[in-house]
């Protein structure tokens, strides 16, 4: 088990996709005892295996179990246990509502009307274990005109304002494509997971805590929100900066090869006029350098076309001029940096490392974290060490197929 | 209520908010010089320090006699050895929390970066964009805010545990650890994810198409297909043995793209939204900034928190999560106060 200051914490994980799965991760990495409740076709049929998923397969293969390698539902799941359990029989329901009784949180990222349906809403919950901190995830929250919507990060982005504000010119709007509602909504539910926590050990309280991805993302957009309140114009800008310039991703030497340049001021500007050789304009200031970007970025791109992304970094660094490499995956897990750190994890099946935890503190270390469980893999032991059932009483509920370890064929 | 101590730019200011927001006491020290953000000076501080103390000094005696008087203090600084010349390591606070773009230790620690740099370097800028074109980087914040929220929960995290820690974030890290699938797809499908404009790509269709007035976002993820068709009125996608499967969708993915655009052009977002919430697809129509301050759903859901700073008053975001039975008050931005010891 992940040891770390949330030892002792026991959080009911029902959550899927991407938001929910990468907080409760966080939160695993930080030593929260976090048990999985899984659907027994949670992780798809037993014949899986028939497509390859978007990150192909832990190990390489599907092997004989290939709802337990699916890459990207793994990588989301270390350091947390495994209860597949079917709430929709009433002895699955009683036995999640007896973990609640021993549990501290429960967290979901279902519809909004999921669990209402499951008569496992916060009422409910609550009356179980009224110290139980329920937080609920729905795309556009529980309430609300749109609470019916059906949302993911990608669908949920146009509505925040990033759409409005991202993309190559005044015409070009571009969604991110990569649903980046998602890990905000994990952070805002770490967040307030332990913000909730900390209130209970003020108040003796538990709480029901709701979010949405919409409201996450509308809330980092928020800066830009008060600007145009205050009459302010917000101009979709490509990669150039409001207050920067140069500013930009310039072209390297390599195929497909892209370099990130930025000048915070005009310190990094003489050391840009330093560092690239050219007719650029020392004595320039922020207003001439924005009135004389296009022809500023064509002389650092004649530049950089001379360089690799890394080669330029390096000049640039060396004259402590913020760039960076637009890196790839090989680039990221292959970077000094990254490996000093001891960055990417790879605790589970093959060669794969994983990101891993960004907090770095004493008493957190990989070296104690525990690979994604297997599918029902501590139906046994969460069930005995939580709730004391015998047994007997246990492989009751595995013969009815109450709790199972592989889904049905 | 833990005493919380700020040191610093957008990462800190970001920490500092969601502090200041659950009723902690937040004192912000003002000493550096801000960082040049994407939005004025007015607006940031509104964003960030409403409910905040701030003072002003570049005293390193008092800063750290306020940080021995904290219980928690959120120092963002530039470089590793910026950090070490606040003089963070002296500092006695029973959590301290550094933020710096690539962590306090390591090669790479005392480079230089922006937000832009980090989004580079941590995978992200490789993503967006389109192929043909050079890779598009993410306005606003994201390293400094989610960096931000991880330290919040950090410290939150030790506090709860009555612990005392020194904890060091990176905003390179906090990208990294941010990704989908990218990692995994190099490692276990040997596939190096790249950018394809607005389209997801993997999900078809899941793309940006122009209506009558703006745009529309569609994520047809495979178990909406169904619906998908009935909410564009062609039914007769369900039987074309072209789209039958997701895998099919994305061979086909520019004949589908020409009927979908097609049909799209011809409606309204109003009509749009009105059509996706009646056959359950997700779809969202592109907003501008004033119908965002504008949303029905976000009023209905008192999502928008007034901010005065006793001249005039604006509508900033809560917290993106809220505490049943807990009420929203007027929160006061104050002006900082100059100190010389």
């Amino acid at each position: 088990m992940a040891k770390g200051p949330l030892n002792g914490i026991r959080i009911l994980d029902l959550t899927h996709v991407w938001a929910g799965p990468l907080a409760t991760r966080i939160l695993a990495d930080l030593g929260a005892d976090v048990v999985k409740i899984e659907s027994p076709t949670g992780r798809g049929p037993r014949s899986y295996g028939r497509a390859t998923p978007i990150g192909g397969w832990i190990g390489g293969t599907p092997g004989d179990d290939p709802y337990n390698v699916n890459a990207v539902f793994v990588k989301l799941q270390r350091n947390k246990k495994s209860v597949a359990v079917d709430l929709k029989t009433g002895i699955g329901r009683a036995t999640f509502l007896e973990l609640v009784k021993k549990a501290d949180v429960v967290m979901e990222n279902f519809s909004a009307r999921a669990m209402p349906s499951l008569h496992l809403d916060y009422p409910v919950l609550s009356g179980a274990n009224p110290r139980i901190i329920y937080v609920s995830m729905p795309g556009y929250g529980m309430d609300g005109p749109y609470r019916n919507r059906v949302a993911f990060g990608p669908s949920v982005e146009p509505l925040s304002g990033l759409t409005n504000v991202m993309g190559y010119g005044p015409d070009e709007p571009r969604n991110t494509a990569m649903a980046l509602p998602d890990p905000i909504a994990a952070l805002n539910a770490t967040s307030a997971v332990v913000t909730a926590l900390r209130r209970r050990q003020h108040t003796g309280h538990g709480a029901l805590v709701e979010m949405s991805l919409h409201e996450g993302a509308a809330a980092f957009c928020g800066p830009w929100l008060i600007d145009h309140q205050l009459g302010e114009t917000v101009e979709r800008l490509g990669n150039r900066h409001p207050n920067m310039a140069p500013c930009g991703i310039y072209r390297c030497a390599g195929k497909d090869d892209w370099v990130a340049i930025a000048c915070r001021d005009d310190g990094d500007w003489q050391a840009i006029c330093a560092t690239i050789p050219g007719s650029l304009d020392t004595a320039a200031d922020l207003d001439k350098r924005v009135k004389t970007h296009h022809t500023i970025d064509q002389l650092i791109e004649t530049w950089t076309r001379r360089y690799s992304k890394t080669e330029a970094t390096a000049i640039l660094q060396e004259a402590n001029i913020p760039a960076g490499p637009v890196s790839t995956t090989p680039d990221m897990t292959s970077d000094p940096q990254s490996i000093a750190r001891n960055f990417f994890v790879p605790i589970e099946r093959g060669p794969t490392p994983i990101p891993g935890n960004p907090i770095k503190m004493n008493e957190i270390s990989s070296a104690d974290w525990t690979p994604c469980p297997k599918l029902g893999e501590n139906n046994r032991e969460i069930l005995s060490e939580w709730l004391g059932y015998s047994d007997e009483k246990i492989h009751e509920l595995e013969s009815s197929g109450v709790i199972v370890d592989r889904p049905p064929t | 209520m833990d005493r919380v101590l700020e040191i610093g730019g957008f990462a800190a200011g970001y920490c500092g908010r969601l502090f200041a927001h659950s009723g902690y006491d937040v004192v912000r020290i003002e000493s550096l010089p801000a960082p040049r953000g994407w939005v004025s000076q007015a607006a940031s501080d509104y964003y960030l320090h409403a409910a905040k103390r701030r003072v002003e000094t570049s005293d390193p005696s008092l800063i750290a006699r306020l940080a021995a008087e904290a219980d928690i203090v959120i120092a963002e600084a530039a470089t590793a050895d910026s950090l070490v010349a606040l003089g963070f390591n002296g500092w006695q606070t029973p959590v301290k929390v550094s933020i710096t773009p690539f962590g306090a230790t390591g090669p790479k620690r005392n480079w230089q970066a922006t937000p832009s740099v980090i989004l580079a370097m941590g995978g992200y800028t490789n993503l967006m964009g389109d192929p043909d074109r050079a890779p598009l980087t993410l306005p606003g914040h994201y390293p400094e805010f989610q960096s931000g929220a991880f330290a919040y929960t950090a410290a939150n995290a030790c506090r709860i545990a009555k612990q005392k820690n020194t904890i060091d974030i990176g905003m390179l890290e906090v990208v990294m650890a941010l990704s989908q699938f990218t990692t995994v797809m190099w490692h276990c499908a040997k596939t190096i994810r790249s950018r394809h404009g607005n389209d997801f790509w993997t999900v078809v269709p899941t793309n940006l198409f122009r209506c009558m007035d703006g745009w529309a976002y569609l994520n047809i993820v495979p178990t909406f297909w169904d619906a998908f068709a009935i909410f564009l009125k062609r039914p007769e996608l369900l039987i074309d043995q072209r789209f039958k499967s997701n895998d099919l969708r994305s061979q086909n993915r520019d004949v589908l793209h020409r009927i979908i655009a097609d049909t799209i052009a011809h409606m309204a977002r109003s009509e749009i939204e009105q059509r996706a919430a009646e056959c359950r697809v997700p779809v969202g129509v592109v907003q501008t900034l004033s119908e965002v301050l504008d949303d029905p759903h976000l009023k209905q859901r008192e999502f928008w928190h007034s901010v005065t700073n006793g001249r005039s008053t604006i509508q900033s975001p809560r917290p993106a999560w809220k505490i049943h039975g807990d009420a929203l008050t007027e929160l006061q931005l104050t002006e900082p106060e100059s100190t010389h010891g």
